[in-house]
């Protein structure tokens, strides 16, 4: 029944749709931020480029729970989800059930529209009305009122409750919360749960707490500058750890590195994933853990080292990262063993069960 | 026989090619026919043509995520696997499509 309903591939669905969101809104904050911009109040008023930058990036935050409820309902239901889904963002944003309430609403009213297309008969000179008013209006109707009156609420006292809890924790407690984030950005190179961490962050940074957005940008380029690292220490000791094609590979990961995109890493990762996995989720658990420690809040969720100006202290975050790629690139150099043919890890493959496989 | 697909991921901007890369290098060298269209976060490429879909013999699609367009392969035989599983094994999945086809015959 669980693996029916396809709950991650719908989450997925619409985090494809709002990474890029995510990605200009932030570098929007960050380049009027850093120009010494700020949110403009009242547009009677005059205002500068970098008002404007800021203004519309802050807007585009605000856009990220109608988009990922429309996603998530248009993965469900297909085009008839996507009115009603932004419906459901645009109410979790105002009654404060933020991220995790647009991801319920978009749920909710996916299945919904599902079911009504299923089960609402209409005589046929109704046909055409369906999917232009009967669908939108229902659904819109029903799930909204659940999203006011029932779901939103204990969904805004889990917002508030996980909140207040991340801002009141401070010291060893906050190393555990950084690590544990910063291991999970890591661990699958921008895979599933490294998008589960950031949804995590994307969720509290509208809540108004930055820390663990810095977590995850960190964690992030842990695991390209670690790699770049390794490289560096192999060069310099005489002790060869890359073929030539990985080395090249290491040369397009650092400057996507540098933008965070962990993403780079994985064909250097394909070819001996227990050990690169192992050294760059290891740094980024360090990493993570002393950034979070040391209080270090990024106000915007994307955009690697061109945002680090903006960030509360981008001194410590550059030594944590600095740090976490150190350990990353040790552990790789001392772990790595002599670079494996390429041609034999093509031929390569790893045992996977597809008994269950079936022709649709 | 020939083989059409489609791959996406998350991010759509590496899996989605590894995939592609993947699953074309391992049905030439199984002696197949294959096209695999991309929907990364650029948008389609490698776009699958209705001749080269009224032709294939199977549909795969490589896909963590919704797709679009599926409709195109309505009357075809049609698999769907995560990323994944043919980033990790290719080939397997190749002979498996082989023996589904087979046993449908």
């Amino acid at each position: 029944m669980l693996k029916k309903l396809q709950l991650k591939k719908h989450a997925l669905t619409a985090i494809s749709y709002m990474l890029p969101l995510v990605v200009a809104a932030g570098l929007l904050i960050a380049i009027g931020n850093l120009s010494g911009g700020a949110v403009i109040e009242d547009y009677s008023q005059s205002y500068s480029i970098p008002d404007a930058l800021v203004s519309l990036g802050v807007l585009g935050m605000g856009l990220l729970a109608p988009v990922i409820a429309a996603g998530i309902s248009y993965s469900i239901a297909d085009r008839p989800g996507i009115a009603p889904g932004l419906f459901m963002g645009l109410i979790a944003n105002s009654i404060g059930a933020g991220f995790l309430g647009g991801m319920l609403g978009g749920y909710l009213v996916g299945y919904f529209v599902n079911w009504l297309k299923k089960n609402l008969k209409v005589p046929n000179w109704a046909e055409g009305l369906m999917p232009m008013m009967i669908l939108p209006l229902v659904s819109t109707i029903v799930i909204a009122l659940l999203m006011y009156f029932v779901v939103g609420v204990p969904i805004v006292a889990a917002t508030n409750a996980l909140t207040e809890f991340l801002t009141n924790m401070r010291g060893t407690s906050n190393f555990i919360f950084g690590s544990v984030m910063g291991a999970m950005a890591a661990f699958d190179f921008g895979g599933p749960v490294n998008k589960t961490a950031s949804l995590f962050a994307d969720g509290l940074l509208l809540e108004g707490v930055y820390e663990p957005e810095a977590v995850k940008i960190l964690a992030s380029m842990v695991p390209p500058f670690g790699v770049t690292l390794s490289w560096v220490f192999s060069r310099f000791f005489k002790k060869k750890i890359y073929s030539s094609r990985e080395v090249e590979n290491i040369k397009v990961a650092f400057p996507m590195g540098i933008t965070m995109i962990t993403e780079g890493v994985i064909p250097i990762a394909a070819v001996d994933p227990l050990r690169v996995i192992a050294s760059c989720t290891i740094g980024a658990a360090v990493g993570g853990g002393l950034s979070m420690m040391w209080e270090i809040g990024s106000p915007v969720p994307s955009g690697g080292m061109f945002i680090v100006p903006a960030m509360t202290d981008p001194l410590k975050f550059c030594l944590a990262l600095f740090i976490g790629s150190l350990i990353t690139g040790i552990l790789l150099f001392a772990l790595k063993k002599e670079p494996v043919k390429q041609e034999e890890f093509l031929e390569k493959e790893e045992e996977i069960d597809l008994s269950d496989l079936k022709l649709s | 026989m020939k083989i059409v697909g489609i791959a996406a991921c998350t991010s759509g901007i590496a899996h989605t090619y590894i995939a592609k890369e993947k699953l074309t290098k391992a049905a030439e060298s199984m002696g197949h026919k294959v096209k695999i269209e991309t929907q990364g976060t650029v948008g389609a490429e490698n776009k699958l043509t209705d001749e080269d879909i009224k032709n294939a013999d199977v549909a795969i699609i490589a896909a963590d995520i919704k797709i679009s367009g599926k409709e195109r392969f309505k009357n075809k035989k049609v698999l769907e696997v995560p990323t994944n599983i043919v980033i990790k094994s290719p080939k397997a999945l190749i002979k498996k499509v082989e023996e589904l086809l087979n046993e449908k015959e």
